[in-house]
């Protein structure tokens, strides 16, 4: 039925891949004709931003160095509440469920990972982040954007980049492949009936010399909203669809991660093209009254995670999801005078699901050794990330970072 | 509907008397004055500018012109429509009086009981949210009015400028005093506003500076002063951060109202920027003002909010100096910008995303219906847009970044609410068969699920639609905009017929022009053309006659005008 209507519009061939339909089907094609990926289901990441500076010394705590228990008098976490994973360090209290995964060896905790001449500017560092690039935005698209661009460069599959959530980070701007977004899948669509949809995807339609823009970048921004129009209507049935048939005897919360993350189940499992899935954890900025809250926040991500990957364990999903965890920088060593922590450096990354090797990667940072206060970061975030471009998803990581990262041994061989 | 361009007549009976009255005779002789000006390149040489100019002008100065709020300020010379912008219109009287909350004494407070204190506290939390909920629909009623455009869209870019969330500072009374400082200084200095904005009660509140003090500095607010409200990152060093911070020492607040204290102020020598001195927040903000990076940074951002790009360096540093010899005059740079060849260029005319608030209230204007401000705002919220919830302390990203694929299909959906052709069931109802229905490519790729195996709808339900943090205020916002009694005005049938649009073609074409700030793209004038065609030989009724009969047509103009809405050339302006 879409086929038709395409093909009426603009001509069969430029048509493929814009309609459910044939997304699909291009899909398979594209995996079949890729080398990288084996099975049925191709391997996704999760990316998972927990927002606003997440205190790493609070998450992975190092409880047995006097220079933290000095530094952090109110907001300290003692050693008979931590977990502890060796006489150093251990986890938050509330990561129980996260530390059996550890233990599991389907968590890489991957200790003091920051970027040279940081920014304490939540924006500006997270354009780092996002971009892979110290000159943040100005260089460009965020680093999914360019690794689409290099992975699937002929997709055109409106679901292959989804955010879950209510804001887009930039990490997933790009002019070929806006992601699909949104908070819920429930209500996902513009709600007119068939014949008004039609009228509608026709008129948000330009076609010159048989090839609709999606071929190449929008040159200005109305171009752009026609490409953002176009994947919304293409998505919505798909995703909807997705959410709606997957059954799942996982216990998820009523909040708003744990939702996201069960939403991300079940667009693994519907197999409708995803292939990165974005969601966040906000509230990280603890200037004051940090043990509440970040005590909060971590029971959060400890069952909504945990719940996640309980849920698609043993499942193909499960075996072909990689969930990698970030905030734009750590905090200040020394706490403030409000109970809190101001902005500070470098912080853990951890990578979770059963491809892993679980363990510790990097090396903590000396406590003893600062740099004007701030721990001084041991490895660069984009060694990470070109770990997952290259180990995970088979792409040649400089092609995406512009340079070579030493690769960390993060998954099973 | 009122606006300040009607009050316009005298003048504009003045202008027609004066040297202007070649061009106002050719605009009055000019029956569609207001006709296919879309295409048109916007013509400002001398005093002879045209439709598209103004309505590029209105367009940005305020919350979407309408058909008639051009054809109003048609003719006017600029002088006299610019001096409106900037005063606003003598009609306006609206006022937001602060009702200030009875709180208890202390020796009342002595004699409560723990559950009558308890009971005090939450009436006036609750109170206090209220006034918050009142004044946000007060505020957006002010903007979709249309008394003084220019100056609401002011204290909107300030809103997001000096940003400040309810959410963190909590305290309703505090964001009303704010925004009303916003309101003062809309069109005033920058350089006051800075001044003021270290004194924000809300503001000391939302980046901790309440718990900024001599003994344990807090950075939050020193900070974003530097990055974001005044010089950008990268024009400042750490040490800089810290030594602001203790000249931002004993700035606090009590009860909306703010206090220094001197108690907790550090009065010790400090170094920013290169100037050493027992630095308060004062003489900070003179640093900062002082600095080259200021007026540049201030200046980007206002050509940004207003062109609707981001402006080439050379620009920035032409209205860098500019504001800077102006004594940050907001006034003297908006009036020069409004008088810029460059503004009125095809690089900015139309290619413009608007934002949601902007997208909701022009909408409303040009529909021809304004519900109240809690419903615009309820919408806006939904679009990403939250009046006192801005996501963080950088304010809303624009352009681009408002449209997602799903506030793309949103938008949509909320001008068919204005419209009354979508109910909220249209939107989150599910649709049974995805639930049912395996996928109709045949290809059998589902989820592993069985066909043989129906899913129970009732089983683990989806959590429910989730309508973001306005929470229950919005939910009740969107049912009032479903049912619409506002809506009895909306006659675009009428309105049609008295422009003489009766064909297709026509209606197509009128309907646009009401409705979009941008030109309709030939493809889809040819889609909505087509639309209307089959609905209306699904009707029976012959070419040129859908209007004649009053029983026909009004529903499916909203159906039409519910199309066009939901385009991509419905996001521009």
């Amino acid at each position: 039925m879409n086929i038709d209507r395409r093909q009426m519009l603009c001509g069969a061939g430029a048509l493929a891949g814009l309609s459910l339909i044939s997304a699909r089907a291009m899909g398979s094609v594209r995996l079949a004709a890729s080398p990288v990926f084996g099975g049925e289901v191709p391997r996704t990441l999760v990316l998972l931003q927990l927002s606003g500076g997440n205190d790493g010394l609070s998450m992975v705590v190092p409880y047995a160095d006097d220079n933290y228990n000095r530094a952090r008098r109110t907001t300290r976490i003692v050693e008979k509440d931590v977990l502890t994973l060796d006489n150093y360090r251990g986890f938050h209290p509330a990561l129980t469920r996260l530390r059996a995964k550890y233990e599991a060896g389907q968590l890489a905790l991957i200790e003091g990972v920051g970027y040279p001449n940081p920014i304490r500017s939540h924006f500006k560092s997270y354009e780092v982040w996002h971009t892979a690039d110290p000159r943040g935005r100005s260089s460009g698209e965020g680093w999914i954007g360019k690794l689409v661009n290099a992975a699937w460069p002929e997709s055109r599959d409106p679901n292959l980049v989804v955010h879950i959530g209510k804001n887009v980070p930039y990490s997933l701007y790009s002019l070929t492949h806006p992601p699909a977004s949104f908070a819920t899948p429930t209500g996902y669509k513009w709600a007119g009936d068939d014949t008004r949809r039609a009228a509608l995807e026709k008129g948000g339609e330009v076609c010159e010399h048989g090839e609709t823009e999606v071929e190449r970048e929008p040159a200005n921004n109305l171009e752009y909203l026609r490409k953002v129009l176009r994947d919304g209507q293409a998505s919505s049935e798909s995703i909807r669809r997705a959410a709606i048939r997957y059954r799942t005897k996982a216990e998820y919360d009523e909040d708003e991660l744990a939702q996201a993350l069960r939403d991300v189940a079940a667009l693994s499992a519907g197999q409708i093209g995803s292939r990165i899935f974005s969601v966040e954890l906000s509230g990280f900025d603890t200037h004051s009254d940090q043990k509440n809250r970040h005590d909060t926040l971590m029971r959060r991500l400890d069952a909504s995670l945990s719940t996640f990957l309980d849920d698609i364990a043993g499942t193909e999903a499960g075996k072909n999801t990689l969930v990698v965890a970030f905030s734009e920088f750590g905090r200040r060593v020394k706490e403030n005078g409000s109970n809190g922590t101001d902005h500070g450096v470098a912080g853990p990354m951890f990578v979770a699901g059963e491809a892993v090797k679980g363990g510790l990667y990097g090396r903590h940072p000396e406590l003893a050794k600062l740099d004007d206060g701030d721990l001084i970061h041991t490895t660069d975030f984009r060694s990470v990330f070109a770990t997952l471009i290259q180990s995970w998803l088979g792409v040649d990581a400089t092609r995406v970072l512009g340079t070579k990262y030493p690769l960390l041994p993060l998954l099973r061989a | 509907m009122r606006s300040i361009f009607q009050g316009l007549a005298p003048l504009f009976l003045f202008a027609a008397a004066s040297s202007l009255a070649p061009s106002v005779a050719e605009a009055q002789g000019d029956a569609s004055s207001s006709q296919a000006r879309k295409q048109d390149t916007p013509a400002m040489a001398g005093n002879a500018w045209d439709a598209r100019a103004i309505e590029h002008l209105l367009n940005r100065a305020g919350f979407g012109a309408t058909s008639a709020d051009i054809d109003a300020a048609m003719g006017v010379g600029r002088e006299a429509l610019l001096a409106r912008l900037f005063q606003g219109s003598d009609a306006e009287t609206k006022i937001f009086a602060i009702s200030e909350p009875k709180r208890p004494t202390p020796e009342e407070r002595r004699a409560m009981s723990e559950e009558q204190r308890k009971e005090t506290y939450n009436r006036l939390r609750r109170d206090d949210n209220r006034q918050l909920l009142e004044y946000s629909a007060w505020w957006l009623d002010a903007m979709a009015d249309d008394q003084h455009p220019l100056r609401e869209r002011m204290v909107l870019f300030w809103h997001g400028f000096f940003t400040s969330s309810a959410r963190e500072v909590k305290n309703g009374e505090a964001m009303i005093r704010q925004n009303q400082l916003f309101r003062t200084h809309a069109l005033g200095s920058y350089a006051d506003l800075l001044h003021a904005i270290v004194r924000d009660p809300a503001m000391l509140i939302y980046l901790n500076n309440t718990k900024n003090t001599r003994k344990a500095p807090n950075e939050n607010l020193a900070r974003e002063l530097m990055e974001l409200f005044s010089l950008g990152e990268g024009h400042y060093s750490e040490q800089d951060v810290k030594e602001a911070a203790r000249a931002l020492t004993g700035y606090t607040q009590i009860d909306a109202q703010f206090i220094f204290n001197r108690r907790q102020h550090d009065e010790g020598s400090k170094t920013v920027l290169g100037v050493t001195g027992a630095l308060d927040a004062d003489k900070l903000v003179d640093i900062l003002l002082e600095q080259d990076a200021c007026p540049r940074w201030v200046a980007g951002k206002l050509l940004e909010h207003f062109e609707g790009r981001v402006p080439p360096a050379e620009r920035i540093e032409d209205y860098a100096k500019f504001l800077r010899k102006n004594d940050y005059r907001i006034d003297a740079f908006l009036k020069r910008l409004f008088d810029d060849p460059l503004f009125y260029g095809p690089d900015v005319v139309g290619q413009r995303i608007v934002g949601p608030i902007e997208f909701m209230v022009a909408n409303c204007r040009r529909v021809g219906v304004i519900p109240p401000g809690n419903v615009i705002a309820a919408a806006a919220t939904l679009l990403g847009q939250q009046v006192f919830g801005p996501p963080n302390v950088k304010g809303w990203d624009s352009g681009r970044a408002w449209i997602t694929t799903s506030t793309f299909l949103q938008r949509g959906n909320l001008t068919g609410m204005l419209l009354g052709v979508t109910s909220m069931e249209d939107i989150f109802k599910e649709d049974p068969s995805l639930m049912m229905d395996l996928d109709d490519s045949g290809d059998g790729a589902m989820s592993g699920e069985s066909k043989d195996d129906p899913m129970d709808p009732m089983e683990k339900p989806r959590a429910k639609p989730e309508l973001g943090s306005g929470g229950r205020a919005m939910g009740a916002g969107l049912r009032q905009m479903e049912s619409g009694r506002w809506r009895r005005t909306l006659d675009l049938r009428g309105r049609c017929r008295a422009a003489g649009a009766t064909d297709d073609a026509a209606i197509v074409d009128r309907l646009a022009q009401d409705l979009l700030a941008v030109e309709l793209s030939p493809e889809a004038r040819v889609a909505l053309v087509d639309y209307l065609r089959s609905e209306r030989e699904a009707l029976g009724i012959a070419e040129g006659k859908l209007l004649d009969k009053k029983a026909y047509g009004e529903s499916e103009l909203r159906q039409l005008a519910h199309l066009i809405l939901s385009l991509p050339e419905a996001q521009l302006n």
